[in-house]
């Protein structure tokens, strides 16, 4: 593992994406080059609130994507195992996106060989609708003037058309029910370590992004890019890394917090009394692969009269199929139509996991999942 | 190459925004559409399935249950037509049209002398109906209804009503029914009775959301209570339907149908929803996307492009006008192109 600091030698490149456009560069050099076929990476649709993700193949569509959009809580893991499996691509992911790929990694449902995880440092995602609301209700602006937005230094900023920021603590904005997505705010993966690289702008100097480098195929990534001619580097100093590292630690503590704080509140079953079967978590779930396979869809599970469902026949299978590898990514409770908040009691079950066996889900060096593990069996 | 379009959820009148995944263009899944104001990228198991739509959809028109290409169907669909009485030709429309192709039909149809109607599962529309943040930010819901279950993005600002601190009513024909289990109070009793017997309790403060009632005295009467209500219909732009088209209930459309010697039917399975004896009518004609139980019994089906397939707007249930745009292209004709071949 070792630091570099890193911005674009492409002035357009430079001025479109955030903190010196280095991640842009990277997947231009992957595509340019032909290491890659395709980059899957955000890009927003009608505004800065709707980005989704998208399939690139043309390195000159990639400023499409430079930029950062906290307020789009996508996930790429199910994309990438449906359907682009068998291509060489470049992912840029956030902890919980790359933590979905090392879990699918282990159940051979996303080959390793064939994916670059450009990763990006996360300090967490707000939904769009409530951003918009948000920013109503306690910025000067009007939502539809942001162009463009960042969380920094305990903040959500918010860039206007006419280049002025406003910014709100998001400590204030939590309080108020607003900020980030509860997952989030609970999570405390914030570096994505088992990305090739993980970029961001913790420790950096203005106008350069911080990166660290993971492995040897990061390496040869940032020796690559450089080479090229795409990407400037030099070395961050001892001053920068510290800081880096004690935001992350403020990150992870202000996470573990939250997590003491609301694991006590939730009432699974006064929350499952509205479930109305409708498998929308399992659908989304980057981590249930089985599809039409699923347990779930045998005819001694299904029971579609029964809504809603016995929480032991619906909830108790996945709970006990997957709970141990959650990735707390959130997008159960995205989906949910009832607003249950799923990921809150799958990510309580992943963390009594973790505390009888040490393994994080889709940051343990473990070859197998933890249901075939069989140090694990007497589990 | 995979890409992700936004597009509206055809299923129920709720207007549920949906993204669907696009690979080699062909569409292969669904994907949350978190930025759309109506669902936040929730959508039901039928919005998520409703792909299948496109996925089954005809590749050919049907004559006399015999394959055929459209063109020859089509002229099957004229001969009918110049050879009926037209005051004995009905058309049904639907809910499933987008404003433009119901324009289009109804234009047709006057222009022909034929019957036009169409089904909104007997309820009516209301002028000033409740928006969903009124549902959620409502002091007491009466819920006519398993609303949780069968339109759960209605369902869904109920229970945000309760969280509220809103009181909920719930009214609906069985005990097993998620709503009731959020409710504060519960009856099976009819919509007639569940009305009157809240009659002193409903008041300004109030929203009653329904979507289905036993007869048209019910619509009367929540017509004269003091607050707003939402009716909740099954299809995706019957509240668009209202302002062109004259809806029947269905025993004005019983009445109809027994007049009727040709029924054309615009993409809706009215064979499904009426207990009617079809078979009593001469000829029956469905333009329709995929099977359904009508063009099942149908002696022409003419296949329509799918929403995905095309541009056009829906009306929600509380009165917005959501425009779509096609998320792939198809060589399948549109209603409104059928309609000009049939007018020659």
């Amino acid at each position: 593992m070792s630091y570099v600091l890193a911005k674009s030698q492409n002035d357009e490149i430079h001025s479109a994406g955030e903190c010196g456009g280095a991640v842009t560069s990277i997947l231009k050099y992957l595509l340019d080059e032909g290491i890659v076929e395709g980059v899957l990476a955000l890009s927003p649709q009608n505004d800065v609130y709707d980005a989704t993700p998208t399939f690139i193949t043309n390195s000159d569509d990639l400023l499409k994507t430079a930029g950062s959009y906290h307020c789009a809580p996508t996930m790429v893991g199910d994309i990438v195992q449906k359907y682009l499996f068998d291509k060489k691509i470049a992912i840029t992911v956030k902890p919980c996106d790359m933590r979905a790929v090392e879990e699918l990694i282990t159940r051979h449902k996303i080959n390793k060989d064939n994916i670059y995880m450009i990763g990006l440092n996360c300090g967490g995602t707000v939904s769009p609708i409530s951003g918009r609301k948000m920013i109503d209700l306690f910025y000067e602006a009007n939502p539809d003037d942001v162009v463009s937005e960042e969380i920094d230094k305990g903040k959500f900023i918010i860039e206007l058309a006419d280049g002025s920021e406003e910014a709100v603590k998001i400590h204030d904005l939590e309080e108020e029910g607003y900020g980030r997505r509860s997952n989030c705010q609970r999570c405390d993966v914030k570096i994505p370590r088992k990305a090739n690289i993980a970029c961001g702008n913790w420790g950096a100097e203005d106008g350069w992004t911080f990166i660290e480098i993971n492995d040897e195929k990061g390496q040869e990534i940032m020796d690559g890019a450089k080479k090229a001619g795409i990407l400037e580097t030099k070395n961050p100093s001892q001053g920068a890394i510290d800081g880096r590292e004690k935001v992350e630690g403020i990150m992870i503590n202000m996470a573990k917090k939250v997590q003491n704080a609301m694991y006590p509140t939730v009432s699974e079953m006064d929350e499952w009394n509205r479930c109305i079967n409708c498998y929308a978590c399992r659908d989304v779930c980057p981590i249930c692969w089985c599809f039409e396979n699923c347990e779930l869809n045998k005819s001694y599970f299904k029971d579609e009269a029964t809504v809603p469902p016995t929480p032991i026949a619906f909830q108790g299978v996945r709970l006990s199929h997957m709970s141990f590898s959650c990735v707390d990514c959130g997008q159960c409770d995205d989906v949910c139509p009832m607003d249950i908040p799923v990921s809150l009691i799958f990510d309580k079950l992943q963390k009594k996991y973790y505390d009888r066996t040490g393994y994080i889900a889709g940051v343990s060096d473990d070859i197998k999942p933890p249901l075939y593990s069989p140090e694990k069996t007497e589990l | 190459m995979l890409e992700i379009k936004h597009t509206l959820c055809p299923l129920c009148s709720v207007g549920c925004g949906l993204n669907v995944i696009i690979n080699d263009g062909e569409i292969v899944g669904t994907f949350p559409y978190k930025r759309h104001p109506v669902n936040a990228g929730k959508n039901c198991l039928n919005g998520r399935k409703s792909i299948e739509c496109y996925q089954n959809k005809f590749e050919k028109a049907i004559v006399s249950k015999t394959e055929v290409d459209i063109e020859k169907a089509i002229d099957e669909v004229s001969m009918v037509l110049n050879s009926a009485d037209n005051s004995e030709v009905s058309i049904i429309c639907s809910g499933n049209n987008d404003l433009e192709e119901i324009e289009a039909i109804n234009e047709f149809g006057k222009s022909k002398n034929y019957n036009i109607a169409f089904y909104a599962d007997d309820l009516k529309d209301f002028s000033d109906v409740a928006s969903y943040d009124e549902v959620a930010s409502a002091g007491k819901v009466f819920v006519i209804g398993n609303l949780l279950y069968e339109n759960p993005l209605i369902g869904r600002r109920i229970v945000h009503a309760k969280q509220n601190g809103a009181k909920i009513y719930a009214c609906g024909k069985t005990e097993e029914s998620v709503t009731f289990n959020i409710a504060d109070e519960t009856s099976n009793s009819t919509v007639g009775e569940f009305l009157e017997n809240n009659h002193g309790n409903i008041d300004e403060e109030s929203v009653i959301v329904f979507n289905y009632v036993d007869s048209q005295d019910d619509l009367e009467k929540i017509e004269t209570l003091n607050c707003k209500c939402l009716p909740v219909f099954s299809k995706s732009n019957s509240k668009g339907a209202f302002a062109i088209v004259k809806s029947k209930s269905s025993d004005e459309l019983f009445e109809l149908l027994d007049n009727t010697k040709v029924l054309l039917v615009f993409n809706d399975d009215i064979v499904d929803e009426l207990d009617f004896d079809f078979g009593k009518i001469s000829k029956i004609i469905s333009f329709a996307p995929c099977s359904n139980k009508t063009t099942e019994i149908s002696d022409i089906v003419v296949p329509i492009k799918t929403w995905l397939e095309k541009d056009g707007s829906f009306v929600n249930d509380m009165g917005e006008t959501q425009m779509f745009t096609a998320a792939v292209e198809s060589d399948a004709l549109s209603e409104i192109e059928i309609i000009e071949k049939l007018r020659g």
